[in-house]
């Protein structure tokens, strides 16, 4: 059990320091010493990116911190996830991102969409500036679950309230969260979305709610 | 203007900038997703305007509608391969609307590639699209070239180097937050140590634009200024976006934000203005405060 504790604290310190091939090594190695891949992510990957999270709030992290310790996670997802051999999807979900047209301040979306995809979502990343069009025809492409849209800049924001509109009335099952600097809780209420994040580690954590299956983050 | 004369002009003379642009092309009739350096050539009368309103409201560098321009955001905006053109249209125009009342500046914004961990582009891959653009803006007859909100030292760096190949004075800013342990760019550049290193890298004047409110830029003139050896610039925004019932507005009053700026000029910034949500009346209440009479 010692040993199981050590790889699982390796892990943690892994994904922490943004170390990609020892986080892939690690996992490898914990189902190699018979560690459940739900117990590799719930006590190896999650707290390491919850303290990732909590060192960028406090300042201690910047942007290239979170988002190495968030491809770490992804690279051991990548071995862990195929392991949970629980029949559920092989996706936590399927999720097309983005930012609305006219808007191309694309960090924090990015930023969501490692932070997604390294919690096992399959992301259509679609870039800066997307038309709804473009989002709802992808959304129909992929399958999508959820639909997420980030808006940096108060001109570009009632573009969340179009694509709200153009998901439902293409009749798609996927659901729209919505995030940027200005948007609040209450404008993604009004605008009849499903979701709102404030930053990455919430938007994980409203995804999972939203889509309601897959890998626990 | 040569760096030299850059540097001079800075050391003599405190001076007024000019405020937002896109906002006001916004206000103008740009439609959403159109990126600003279209209407350079689509309407070109329009971007006039706003550059004119600012000379008349007292703006002594004007930003040309440059800070797309260049060849790598120019791509995704759906104009590829035209660098030249937009900015040689861009620096004419404005030039013509300032008539000589106020200085060009090239403007030159983030190519929005990012540098690993964040992306794949490398620093020649910037170098070469800076490059590119700075070559436009001196054959266009910009007077200066102006980098701003940069978040990447490194791609700030890249395009000192480039504009400084010019021959042209170089201004350099980026754009930084208050954090918990001070002042950092959202990649983690210290205030000071990055100013330092792009003036160390040749930039005539260097400083801090955007994402905050004029209180807190203040905070940072205050801390940079005095540690630093070449003059330091500032743009704040014209305070937070909140939203209303009508719409969105900057909560900024011109006549606070004024006195943020004078008080940024006693604490030792040289070139003074606005960045997003800052109109002409922001500039002439600035104006006025520098000059010492009521702000109207």
């Amino acid at each position: 059990m010692i040993e199981s504790d050590e790889v699982l604290a390796a892990l943690r310190q892994a994904v922490l320091a943004g170390d990609d091939g020892a986080a892939g090594r690690l996992a490898r190695q914990a189902l190699g010493n018979g560690i459940a891949a739900l117990d590799a992510i719930e006590k190896g990957l999650v707290p390491g990116i919850r303290e990732a999270g909590r060192l960028w709030e406090e300042g201690e992290f910047f942007l290239p911190e979170l988002v190495t310790a968030a491809q770490a996670m992804k690279a051991a997802m990548a071995i862990l996830q195929p392991a949970l051999g629980d029949g559920r999807s092989p996706a936590a979900g399927r999720v097309v991102i983005g930012t609305v047209e006219g808007d191309i301040h694309d960090i924090g979306k990015t930023l969501v969409a490692t932070m997604l995809s390294a919690s096992g979502f399959a992301v259509a990343d679609e870039g800066s500036s997307v038309p709804v069009a473009r989002f709802v025809a992808r959304a129909q492409e992929v399958g999508a679950d959820l639909v997420c849209a980030s808006a940096l800049l108060t001109t570009t924001m009632p573009k969340q309230r179009e694509l709200v509109a153009a998901v439902r009335g293409a009749g798609l099952p996927a659901r729209v969260m919505v995030g940027g600097a200005p948007v609040t809780k209450g404008w993604a209420q009004s605008i009849g979305a499903d979701g709102f994040a404030d930053n990455a580690l919430e938007a994980v954590t409203v995804a999972r709610a939203l889509v309601g299956r897959g890998a626990p983050v | 203007m040569r760096p030299s004369e850059l540097a001079a002009l800075l050391r003599h003379h405190v001076v007024v900038l000019d405020g937002g642009l896109g906002s006001m092309l916004i206000a103008a009739g740009l439609p959403g997703g159109r990126a600003p350096e279209w209407w350079n050539l689509e309407h070109p009368d329009r971007v006039a305007a706003v550059h004119h309103v600012y000379v008349e409201a007292g703006s002594e560098i004007v930003h040309a509608n440059t800070f797309g321009a260049n060849p790598v955001r120019l791509a995704a905006a759906g104009l590829s391969g035209r660098c030249r053109e937009i900015n040689l249209a861009a620096v004419a125009l404005a030039r013509d609307a300032c008539a000589g009342r106020a200085w060009v500046a090239g403007d030159v914004g983030p190519t929005g590639d990012m540098l690993p961990p964040l992306g794949t582009a490398t620093e020649s891959e910037l170098r070469a699209a800076f490059q590119e653009q700075a070559e436009a803006l001196a054959e266009a007859g910009a007077d200066l070239i102006s980098i701003e909100t940069m978040s990447d030292l490194r791609e700030a760096l890249a395009a000192v180097a480039a504009a400084r190949t010019t021959g042209l004075g170089v201004h350099a800013s980026m754009t930084f937050a208050v954090r918990p342990r001070g002042v950092f760019t959202v990649m983690g550049n210290p205030l000071v140590p990055s100013l330092a290193a792009l003036a160390t890298a040749g930039a005539d004047a260097v400083g801090c634009n955007c994402t905050v409110t004029s209180t807190e830029m203040l905070a940072m003139v205050r801390e940079a200024a005095p540690q630093l050896a070449v003059p330091l610039w500032a743009q704040p925004n014209a305070g937070q976006p909140t939203l209303t019932p009508e719409g969105v507005r900057y909560d900024a009053d011109p006549e606070a934000f004024a006195r943020d700026i004078a008080a940024m000029v006693a604490a030792g910034a040289r070139a003074v203005g606005g960045c997003c949500g800052t109109t002409p009346a922001f500039l002439a209440s600035v104006r006025a405060a520098l000059e010492g009479a009521t702000p109207r």
